[in-house]
């Protein structure tokens, strides 16, 4: 090597280095999608933020839920940790951090960047619930709903889509005399038999019940829906639930429904891009599950900056692009069919299942959350345990809703 | 005598020496990890927060009378403990013996038992799972083929089942564990005893009963200590294989603690449970070491 090959090595690794230091990461904490088009949906952020913000290096970590939310409380007790992550919103998830003061006030960037003008109203429903000020970003709000199989309703006799409770069993019935599952599930993630329990409780107690029982401000025991919910259920596990269902997971059971073994599934608008991957999506349908109330079953996801983080300012400019009318129209139908900036509508090409989502956001009259977003975290626990039971036919309907009763009555 | 005096000074001097780090990161990994944990059961702590209060006895009255799963937990760990040093302790002594007679493919063998134990216990947890599958799994089609459709089960999906179609699993990784001390142990059993005993007319079955058998009383020890141990804490495969469902009916002390602690994220309660954990392995594993060194010490 001679002076000059030195010096020109030298001074390239210099710079090299200069750039290295002059970087700027920014962590979002985030997690792992089954679907390709949402891990390429955050993929086009990462790459459109580092090309408007040269020197930024933005990296998005992905993690399982359990692992996330593992990961979170593990950084919550050091220094590290990511400046943006995700949560579901409710009380015992997101709700919890923003308590805990692990959430920054987004309030001068709301004004900043008028995120109040740019949001849909019902996905701006838990910002300013648990603290003071305004606490995350509104990342995606969805809708939960029966996806059906077109052949084997047709198979079935079944003509038209149920609109009451009624109509659904009955729908329901006559799947199970053609020799068709029902409905299927996946009983070793909790949360997925949950949902079923979730909608029987607004179908028998009605929005208002409902809420106060989720609450907690009603007892279990005593309110009659409550335990004729748990009946329900158990209806519905020995009968309509493709079986043995204690045993599979939620992955398990939507291959079961992509492979026809079963008629229905409770999933969420985010589904309609795994069916389209992994079946015929025409042969598809979809209708809310009749409740004979008009709120939507869903909840909402937050992008939230951590109070602990230094670059509050860069996440906000990140939490600002990704939500742009033009960014968000890049990547719609990605999360689901509805964009949380109100400007961005399904183009005409847009899959036939996320108009039809549409139509249900449209005509829903406000929203029920999920069971595990409505309890904090123990409760969720125990009524998880408490829907297994009557699930597998181990607890009678009013067992259940004393135990339920019982654990809410020993917290206090 | 001040010669020797120096000389001891200077073996312990190096003792500690060496001694030292190993000692410092075990006080800070292990001891300080448990005094925290014993120190966290007498406190209510979120995780998030950065107060701990104070809650005395508060945690343990809670997991003994008011939690509805602790029991459960508790029953479960008492039946995996039993069953974890009864089955692949007699699995893996017979393998030994086995493969202990000169056999051909002898090693290969031994590797192939073993081998399961160098698996992660997450990826052994992950592949029975898939066995276990009720609709595309292993034993499921293999019983279908065979036409055996009425022994068809929910593997880990029915309570009555579940626990011991994850203790097959366990069983199968760690029996060639059991395996290879036992066939340590052979190696230490004098073969001239083996022989006297057949030459005074012994037959196989009294040749193992009072010669090998004895033999291997020290490895007999060390096998269910450590399995003892490896069951009370057996976490991995059932948080991999059921997660402590259906309705927590598989769960384990271990796993509840972490369920406690890291899922539902009270930290007061989740330690409260370790501590009883640690105290129940105590009271096992030190009166059964005691004994043991008791009669050892009455044979020699």
């Amino acid at each position: 090597m001679n002076t000059g090959q030195f010096v020109l090595g030298a001074a390239a690794s210099l710079a090299l280095l200069s750039g290295t230091a002059g970087a700027e990461d920014l962590t979002v904490w985030t997690l792992n999608y089954s679907s390709n088009a949402q891990v390429n949906a955050l993929k086009a952020s990462e790459a459109e933020f580092e090309a408007t913000h040269p020197g930024v290096n933005l990296e998005i970590v992905m993690r399982g839920t359990d692992e996330h939310k593992t990961a979170l409380r593990v950084a919550a007790g050091s220094d590290t940790g990511p400046d943006i992550y995700f949560m579901w919103a409710g009380l015992g998830l997101g709700g919890e951090y923003v308590k805990a003061g692990l959430s920054r006030d987004l309030t001068e960037y709301y004004e900043k960047y008028g995120w109040d003008d740019r949001v849909s109203v019902p996905s701006l429903a838990f910002v300013e619930s648990f603290g003071a000020g305004k606490h995350g970003m509104p990342y995606r709000f969805t809708g939960e709903a029966i996806y059906y199989n077109k052949t084997l309703f047709e198979q079935a006799g079944i003509t038209a889509e149920p609109t009451t409770y009624d109509e659904l069993v009955a729908a329901a019935e006559k799947l199970k005399e053609a020799g068709i599952a029902p409905i299927t599930f996946g009983g070793t993630v909790n949360w997925h038999v949950m949902r079923l329990m979730d909608v029987l409780l607004e179908t028998k107690c009605g929005p208002d019940t409902h809420d106060v029982l989720m609450e907690m401000r009603a007892d279990w025991s005593t309110t009659p829906c409550a335990t004729e919910a748990f009946t329900e259920l158990d209806m519905w596990a020995r009968n309509y639930i493709l079986s043995p269902f204690m045993g599979i997971d939620q992955k398990q059971s939507a291959s079961l429904f992509f492979l026809g073994r079963a008629a229905m599934m409770l999933e969420g608008d985010w589904h309609v891009n795994p069916i389209n991957e992994n079946a015929d999506i025409a042969n598809f349908g979809l209708f809310p599950f009749p409740t004979g109330a008009d709120r939507l079953y869903g909840f909402a996801e937050y992008l939230y900056i951590s109070s602990k983080t230094d670059k509050a300012d860069l996440a906000a400019e990140y939490l600002d692009m990704f939500t742009t009318t033009a960014f968000q129209d890049q990547i719609k139908g990605a999360f689901g069919a509805l964009s949380v900036n109100k400007e961005v509508k399904l183009g005409d090409d847009a899959l036939d299942l996320h108009k039809e989502w549409i139509t249900i956001f449209d005509a829903a009259d406000g929203t029920f959350v999920n069971g595990d977003q409505a309890f904090p975290l123990d409760v969720t626990t125990e009524y998880f345990r408490i829907i297994n039971e009557v699930a597998s036919g181990n607890m009678d309907p009013q067992a259940a809703a004393d135990a339920m009763q019982q654990f809410i009555g020993n917290r206090a | 005598m001040v010669l020797r005096s120096n000389s001891l000074h200077a073996y312990r001097t190096e003792a500690l020496v060496l001694l030292a780090p190993a000692f410092a990161i075990y006080t800070v990994f292990a001891i300080w990890p448990m005094i925290e944990v014993v120190i966290l059961s007498f406190q209510r702590w979120n995780g998030l927060s950065a107060d701990r209060a104070w809650a005395g006895l508060q945690n343990y009255r809670h997991i003994f009378t008011a939690d509805p799963v602790y029991w459960m937990a508790f029953r479960n760990t008492v039946l995996w403990t039993i069953m974890s040093v009864i089955f692949p302790p007699v699995v893996g002594l017979l393998l030994a013996l086995g493969l202990n007679q000169k056999l051909f493919g002898r090693g290969s063998l031994r590797a192939i038992y073993y081998l399961p134990v160098i698996i992660a216990p997450i990826a052994v947890a992950t592949m029975w799972r898939w066995m276990y599958d009720p609709f595309f799994g292993l034993f499921n089609q293999v019983l279908t083929n065979l036409g055996l459709q009425a022994w068809i089960a929910d593997w880990l999906g029915d309570r009555s089942i579940a626990l011991y179609s994850m203790f097959v699993a366990y069983t199968w990784q760690h029996v060639g564990f059991s395996m290879v001390l036992f066939l340590a142990g052979l190696q230490g059993v004098e073969y001239s005893l083996v022989e006297a005993a057949r030459i005074d007319g012994a037959n196989r079955w009294q040749v193992f009963r009072h010669v090998t058998l004895p033999a291997l009383q020290v490895t007999i020890t060390i096998v269910i200590v450590l399995s003892t141990i490896s069951s009370l804490k057996a976490f991995d495969i059932i948080y991999g294989m059921t997660g402590g469902g259906p309705a927590q009916s598989t769960q384990m002390l271990a796993l509840w603690a972490f369920t406690q602690s890291m899922q539902i994220f009270d930290f007061g309660r989740g330690s409260a449970i370790s501590v009883t954990l640690l105290a129940i392995t105590l009271a096992i594993v030190v009166p059964y070491l005691r004994w043991t060194q008791k009669r050892e010490a009455a044979s020699e």
